[in-house]
């Protein structure tokens, strides 16, 4: 009976050490998305540079990598040169297309961070009240989503995105599910 | 009545009106459904800033939040199915009060349980311990060692005498 006591006083106490320490190694702002396997909300808005109206539909039946980003985000800058990249890598894939989402900005803003920084060539979706940002459970920026031909989301990538992401993180889902 | 207690009694209805009737206010009325974009603002977590409330927290994301919750209320949605459309994007991290549903309730239940098992650790402890200590008192050999010592006083007493 001593023994047993001891037993589950030692089971408590290293349970409680061992959470302490899993959560010591936690982000408390990567908060894990419920929208991963959902379908994503769609939307159809007016476009950044005045074309017409970006939608979601329109790139049904191709993977579609959804960037959140914004002027005033200075993780965006940072990560602006890799999406160049990605636009250019994968202009000749028919099954892969890229759009961004500029949110809670001006159009003056996202215009200029495009002009100072270079177009990557896809299309903006131009979000003010950031409503799409807030469907799509949005908590800051830059987010990436990974959104496959059915139009269910895949990936959630919250902060920028680095070299080499697209091979190591989105390629892999991408030929798991086709 | 002296003038100095006349004055008195005018300064002090005097001071009774003047805060009683606040001039120049205007009576505003809250819309009838400001109650429930409240309630439900006030449940929900600032994403952005950890341990605030939609409703209290000033920043943008908070800010834009409330106009969604104000625009779906406006437009006839129910408070749960509000609630549950910030929940199906943001994961049960946006209420501000966890639920009790799921891995939850381990986290609720918990420290009962922990309660608990220290309730009946202390009980098993308590009662081992006034085990060990009431036989000190009835000992039985020491009982005995106590009545030959009496008894041989006794007899060494009565060759004395």
């Amino acid at each position: 009976m001593k023994n047993l006591w001891k037993v589950i006083l030692l089971v408590g106490v290293v349970t409680i050490l061992a959470l302490f320490a899993l959560g010591l190694e936690n982000d408390p702002r990567n908060i894990p998305s419920p929208l991963v396997g959902r379908p994503a909300s769609p939307f159809s808005v007016s476009a950044l540079d005045d074309g017409p109206p970006v939608t979601l539909e329109s790139y049904r039946g191709r993977w579609l990598l959804v960037n959140f980003w914004g002027s005033w985000c200075i993780s965006c800058r940072s990560e602006h040169r890799y999406l160049m990249k990605l636009a250019r890598m994968t202009a000749d894939r028919r099954d892969f297309a890229m759009i961004g989402v500029d949110f809670k900005d001006t159009r003056e803003g996202g215009k200029e961070f495009l002009a100072s920084l270079g177009d990557p060539g896809y299309r903006q979706a131009f979000d003010p009240d950031q409503k799409i940002a807030i469907d799509w459970g949005v908590y800051g920026a830059p987010e990436t989503y990974l959104v496959d031909p059915a139009g269910i989301i895949r990936h959630k990538q919250v902060g920028p995105l680095y070299e080499g992401w697209f091979e190591k993180v989105a390629l892999p889902i991408m030929e798991k599910k086709p | 009545m002296s003038i100095h207690r006349l004055f008195l009694t005018w300064a002090v209805i005097s001071c009774v009106f003047s805060w009683s009737v606040p001039l120049g206010a205007v009576e505003t009325l809250e819309e009838p459904t400001e109650a429930t974009v409240r309630d439900i603002a006030k449940s929900l977590r600032c994403a952005v800033c950890q341990n605030q409330s939609v409703y209290e927290s000033n920043s943008d994301l908070a800010k834009d939040m409330l106009s969604v919750i104000r625009t779906k209320v406006a437009a006839g949605e129910q408070e749960g199915a509000i609630r549950d459309y910030f929940f199906q994007r943001y994961g049960d991290y946006i209420y501000l009060e966890p639920t009790t549903q799921g891995g939850n309730g381990l986290l609720w239940g918990g420290p009962f349980f922990a309660l608990l098992l220290g309730g009946i650790a202390l009980f098993s402890a308590l009662k081992k311990w006034r085990r060990r200590e009431t036989p000190v008192g009835k000992n039985p050999s020491v009982d005995t060692a106590t009545d030959t010592f009496q008894n041989r006083l006794k007899n060494e007493m009565k060759q004395i005498d």
